[in-house]
């Protein structure tokens, strides 16, 4: 067989017909069978070659029993030969010229040959042909009843259906057949997922992890225990995902976020800079990390994150935002501006632009516009105390003091708690309303609070000890902290508080811009 | 953290590790790394390269021989080939291999480029029943159907049937059945396995030249070590699942591994002494690249990912791509030890990994199909690619390069030195600002007074028109009616013919009926008289016209006059009428002529 030239192959194929059954039409059976004839018919010097060599008795055996039994081995080709070039093709994403090659075998084996199905199946379920792909695959399983694959491929593309519960039949069976895996677990936790059983969920997709660990499966689980409002476990099962795949950025970035959330900032930093390192241009750390570093008031290398991100992500309305919010820390502001109509442009529904525009515009002095914002804000988020605050100064400034005074009344209702709201609230009241008395208590609050929690912005401990001044309450508080300071601290502040006298209208304005800024990143990252 | 990524220092443009040595566009190859090996054919210590040219997939399969970047020798092959392997089979001088080539069900064994032996792969067991069946038929102790009858239950009872039942089932009648068994019933019935990957094992010594012997995966879902001297069958490993590549190590004769990677995406372990192979790791995608360094496998997968495992499965480290892997191939340069894997990319680029640092690029003419790095003529460290087009390209390592870690931090990506792009702002939009400031108090005071403005016309306009009652056409969905009505005469009688239609479009299930309706009239009774008042309408059937008339007398004598009547269709025990009309009424009373 191996026994031609060049010269008998072109013959054989110049009529291919010769011997050929009419139901084997293909060429290489035509092609083998005429050429065998011609060896018989023409020994050549390959022939001559072989009976050379006769010294291995096998080989002589071999080119005798060829004349006897010609069409043996060759009238039959296997159903299989060409399923590894098959796959060779659909692994490479050739697609094109793998769906050649199954038409080619699909039709020399009359539709029996499982494989290659499977894989014309597979393409179509890439193309988006869901149903299509499905009678395939059922067609497979008619084939073959005893492969699982074919099953689980069902499955899958009944899931993909939306058919969950007939998919859960489906993953049965397969386990039936060839027992569980972690596919199997996967798709059967997917299934319990969309059919809103958490608990079983759960538990498919902790075996899925006991027979075999995929970052899938991590993300999955992580993500259905988020769902349901369980961080602790989300963490852990992300921790345990890094655990085995260290350097994987997509469980790095989630587990960074959770801590971001949680507030620990350290970790979160180490984590998020770490899927940094493995993919400078991921997005979801980018933003996660330049919203950690804008809380710290690094906004210029925030910025250069961003600016990475934006290249990937042009139309991001939080990236914008967070970009408009580094440079009005930068005192960039018409910038800031430019960057958060764009934001709002991208998402005009989205409450947290409309706070950030509305305090942009505060510090502009550009109040009727402040207040435009702010109120369409409201219409979309009812109960924020920031943002009637923001409405209330706007108000003020507009000389509309009964409505600015309603609306920090609804503030302090709201977040009582804020000292943004309560400083301000005091500064009115003491500078607008001459409201003396209201003034002071409202800054007893705020004193309250700030003893249980020292770690208040500069501006706004500014503020409030000018206040104190002004209305000579003793700040029993900075008494205690005065030990504790260093000189030149102390030397600073008073300089400043001296400073920010002159421009009081000014710096009240200013005072809330940060803590406004800081809380929308906040915000940012709970919504990714 | 970011003091690193700066240091990493610029990215700037070098020239290429690599010297272009050959390109042959017009080459016409169509191969996979697996069928292209690089092999001292004359044993003169010159390399050529051996492709084993799928043809066209289906016809005109090759063997070729290449030297620089055309084709010096070809042999026809019968069957597609899989791969291709070069041996030593024997310990003759001067030591040349032979080539072994993987195709159908057999091992074609090449030696000095002549056909020198075929080694079929071991048949598969044949049902015992389906063979009693056709050996009975051929002997014509049953009929026709009663095999087709018997081989059908074989079939439904899910056992695998020869090629030969199933050609056989699909006869449609019995003539052709008869010609069918005639043709083929002496046969003797045969199950054929396909050879799916080759790979080399050396036998008892580990020296380059050493006596090898074949590793052959089937689609049987067996892995068969060949002697390559006497070409017999020495060991069979069964698995679970077909394998796809192949990566062994060892000696034969002392202790060897092989390594599977399968179809079912896990790489599966086989030792010399167990016939069952372990599960080494599995992996989320399918497998296209499959390379072994020292104890370390590294996989290429579908998923654009780049993964490192250890021969205990523990994934080593895992890297993402920038782009859809095509194939693999192992660079080993011998001279300075240093081995690290090639992977090919459909962006026409071959991406050098030194564990998970890229340490070079290729820029290639065009996307690889295979790739193959080895000694080419004389030249130690020659990258062969073979394209997709068919091209052939050769390039070769320039001898001063050397390859250092560069560490992860690559520094900070190209795109973080592209400027943002911010709107800017016109003057305009300066001059608003300045003005808001100047008058803030004034324009959010304007804007409140017309906002008020248009609040208050906006609930006038819908008072009156809640007051007028106006539906010209219908707004109750459930009924849709439209009413038209037209004035005929000069008065001061007039008639009035009003035109009304169901417009709702009728089901069989619903009809669709407007039942219970009235026909009401409302004008200044001053002037206008109205006989009838009230009109009881008929149950109107949908798109059918129906018209009314009614007759206007006007009452005024002294002036003319002219004012509006309203028209109302009114239903039963609802306040706000279905469908109204105005009509303007024309001038009439008085003395026309005076």
């Amino acid at each position: 067989m191996l026994a031609q030239t060049s010269t008998g192959l072109t013959q054989a194929q110049s009529a291919p017909q010769v011997l050929v059954k009419p139901k084997h039409d293909q060429g290489d059976v035509g092609t083998v069978q005429a050429s065998q004839s011609v060896v018989t018919k023409a020994p050549n010097q390959s022939i001559r070659e072989i009976s050379h060599i006769s010294e291995k008795p096998k080989v002589s055996a071999i080119s005798a029993r060829r004349n006897t039994s010609r069409r043996k081995g060759t009238a039959f080709p296997a159903l299989e030969r060409r399923n590894w070039l098959i796959h060779m093709h659909y692994v490479r994403k050739d697609y094109a010229r793998c769906r050649d090659l199954i038409e080619e075998q699909i039709k020399e084996t009359k539709n029996r040959c499982e494989y290659a199905l499977y894989v014309k199946a597979m393409i179509l379920r890439v193309d988006g042909d869901i149903q299509q792909s499905l009678k395939l695959f059922q067609r497979c399983h008619q084939i073959n009843q005893s492969n699982p694959e074919n099953l689980k491929q069902i499955g899958k593309n009944l899931i993909l259906l939306g058919r969950h519960k007939s998919a859960i039949e489906c993953y049965k069976t397969a386990i039936d057949l060839g027992g569980k895996d972690w596919q199997i677990c996967q798709s059967l936790g997917i299934c319990a997922q969309f059919l809103k059983d958490y608990k079983q969920a759960e538990a498919h997709l902790s075996e899925a992890l006991t027979l075999s660990r995929h970052v899938i499966t991590y993300q999955l689980l992580s993500n259905l225990h988020l769902d349901h409002g369980e961080v602790a476990s989300a963490k852990h099962v992300l921790e345990k995902g890094i655990h085995h795949y260290g350097e994987n950025v997509e469980l790095l970035t989630s587990l960074g976020v959770l801590y971001l959330q949680a507030g620990d900032f350290h970790r979160a930093f180490e984590l998020l800079g770490k899927s940094l390192t493995y993919d400078p241009e991921n997005y979801k750390a980018i933003l996660a990390a330049g919203s950690l570093m804008q809380q710290h008031g690094d906004f210029d290398v925030a910025l250069s994150k961003y600016r990475a991100a934006a290249q990937s992500c042009p139309e991001s309305s939080s990236l914008w935002n967070n970009i408009a919010m580094c440079f009005f820390g930068k005192k960039k502001l018409v910038a800031a501006i430019s960057c958060l109509k764009r934001a709002h442009y991208l998402s005009p529904f989205d409450w947290r632009i409309l706070y950030n525009l509305s305090l942009l515009h505060l510090t502009m002095q550009q109040f009727a516009s402040s207040f435009q914002f702010a109120s369409s804000a409201l219409t979309l988020k009812r109960e924020h105390g920031g943002l009637y605050m923001l409405l209330a100064i706007s108000l003020a400034y507009l000389g509309q003091q009964n409505n600015a005074n309603q609306a920090f009344q609804q503030a302090l209702t709201l977040s009582g708690d804020d000292p943004h709201v309560l400083v301000n609230f005091a500064s009115f009241l003491h500078h607008t309303l001459a409201d003396s008395q209201q003034a002071s208590q409202i800054l007893s609050r705020f004193k309250k609070i700030k003893k249980d929690s020292p770690n208040f912005d500069k501006e706004v401990l500014d503020a409030s000890k000018k206040l104190m001044v002004a209305l000579n309450i003793a700040d029993d508080a900075e008494l205690g902290k005065k030990s504790s300071e260093t000189t030149t601290d102390k030397k600073k502040k008073r300089k400043e508080k001296r400073d920010s006298t002159t421009r009081k209208s000014e710096s009240k304005s200013e005072e809330r811009n940060l803590p406004g800024g800081k809380e929308e990143e906040n915000a940012e990252e709970k919504r990714d | 953290m970011e003091r690193s990524i700066k240091g990493a220092g610029e990215d700037t443009k070098k020239d290429s590790n690599w010297i272009n040595a050959h390109l042959n566009p017009i080459a016409g190859l169509y191969a996979f790394s697996s069928g292209i090996a690089l092999v001292d054919l004359n044993g003169q210590g010159s390399s050529n390269l051996v492709v084993a040219d799928l043809g066209t997939g289906l016809k005109d399969m090759k063997l070729k021989v290449l030297k620089d970047s055309s084709v010096v020798q070809e042999h026809s092959i019968i069957d597609v080939p899989t791969g291709i392997v070069s041996v030593y089979m024997d310990l003759n001088e001067p030591r040349i291999p032979s080539l072994v080539v993987g195709s159908g069900s057999s091992l074609y064994v090449y030696k000095n480029l002549r056909p020198f032996y075929k080694y079929n792969l071991p048949q598969l067991e044949v049902n015992a029943e389906e063979a009693k069946l056709w050996h009975q038929a051929a002997e014509q102790e049953i009929a026709v159907d009663t095999l087709q009858a018997g081989l059908e239950a074989l079939n439904k009872e899910g056992k695998v049937l020869t090629v030969q039942s199933l050609d056989y089932l699909e006869q449609q009648d019995d003539k052709s059945c008869t010609q069918f068994l005639n043709d083929y019933g002496s046969m003797s019935l045969k199950r054929e396995t396909v050879v799916t990957c080759l790979s080399t094992l050396k036998k008892s010594m580990s020296e380059a030249d050493a006596i090898s012997c074949a590793v052959v995966g089937t689609e049987n879902k067996e892995i068969l070590v060949v002697d390559s001297e006497a070409f017999t069958l020495l060991k069979t490993f069964s698995l679970p699942s077909v394998p796809c590549f192949m990566s062994v190590t060892g000696l034969y004769d002392v202790t060897f591994v092989v390594y599977a990677a399968c179809r079912n995406g896990r790489v599966y372990l086989c030792k010399k002494d167990s016939a069952e192979a372990k599960v080494c790791f599995e992996v989320s995608s399918q497998i296209v690249g499959f390379e072994r360094i020292h104890k370390q496998v590294i996989v290429a997968m579908m998923n654009q990912t780049l993964a490192c495992f250890s021969a205990k499965g523990k994934c080593l480290w895992n890297v993402d791509l920038p782009g859809s892997v095509v194939c693999t191939t192992l660079m080993d340069h011998k001279a300075k030890g240093f081995k690290a894997v090639m992977v090919g990319l459909d962006t026409s680029k071959v991406l050098v990994y030194h564990n998970n640092n890229i340490v070079d690029t290729i820029e290639l003419q065009g996307v690889p199909q295979a790739l193959c790095f080895g000694k080419y003529g004389v030249e130690n460290t020659s990258l062969i690619a073979i394209l997709t087009t068919g091209a052939i390209e050769v390039l070769v390592l320039k001898r001063t390069v050397e390859y250092a870690d560069k560490g992860i931090n690559q520094g900070p990506p190209a795109s973080q030195r592209i400027k943002l792009e911010i709107p800017k702002k016109s003057q305009l939009y300066v001059d608003q600002t300045v003005r808001e400031r100047n008058h803030y108090r004034d324009m959010f005071q304007n804007f409140q007074y017309d906002l008020r403005q248009i609040r208050l016309t906006a609930a006038k306009s819908y008072y009156k028109s809640l007051n007028l009652k106006v539906t010209p056409l219908s707004d109750d969905p459930a009924m849709p009616l439209s009413l038209t009505a037209s004035i005929f005469g000069i008065g001061p009688r007039f008639k009035m013919l009003l035109n009304l239609v169901n417009t709702a479009a009728a089901t069989s299930v619903d009809p669709k009926l407007a039942c219970r309706l009235k026909l009401v009239f409302r004008y200044a009774e001053s002037i206008y008289d109205i006989t009838p008042r009230i009109l009881n309408l008929p149950a109107l059937v949908p798109e059918q016209t129906y018209n009314f008339s009614v007759c206007i007398d006007c009452l005024e004598k002294e002036n003319p006059i002219q004012d509006d009547v309203t028209a109302f269709v009114c239903k039963a025990g609802r306040s706000k009428p279905v469908v109204t009309a105005i009509i303007s009424m024309p001038v009439a009373g008085g003395n026309v002529f005076a």
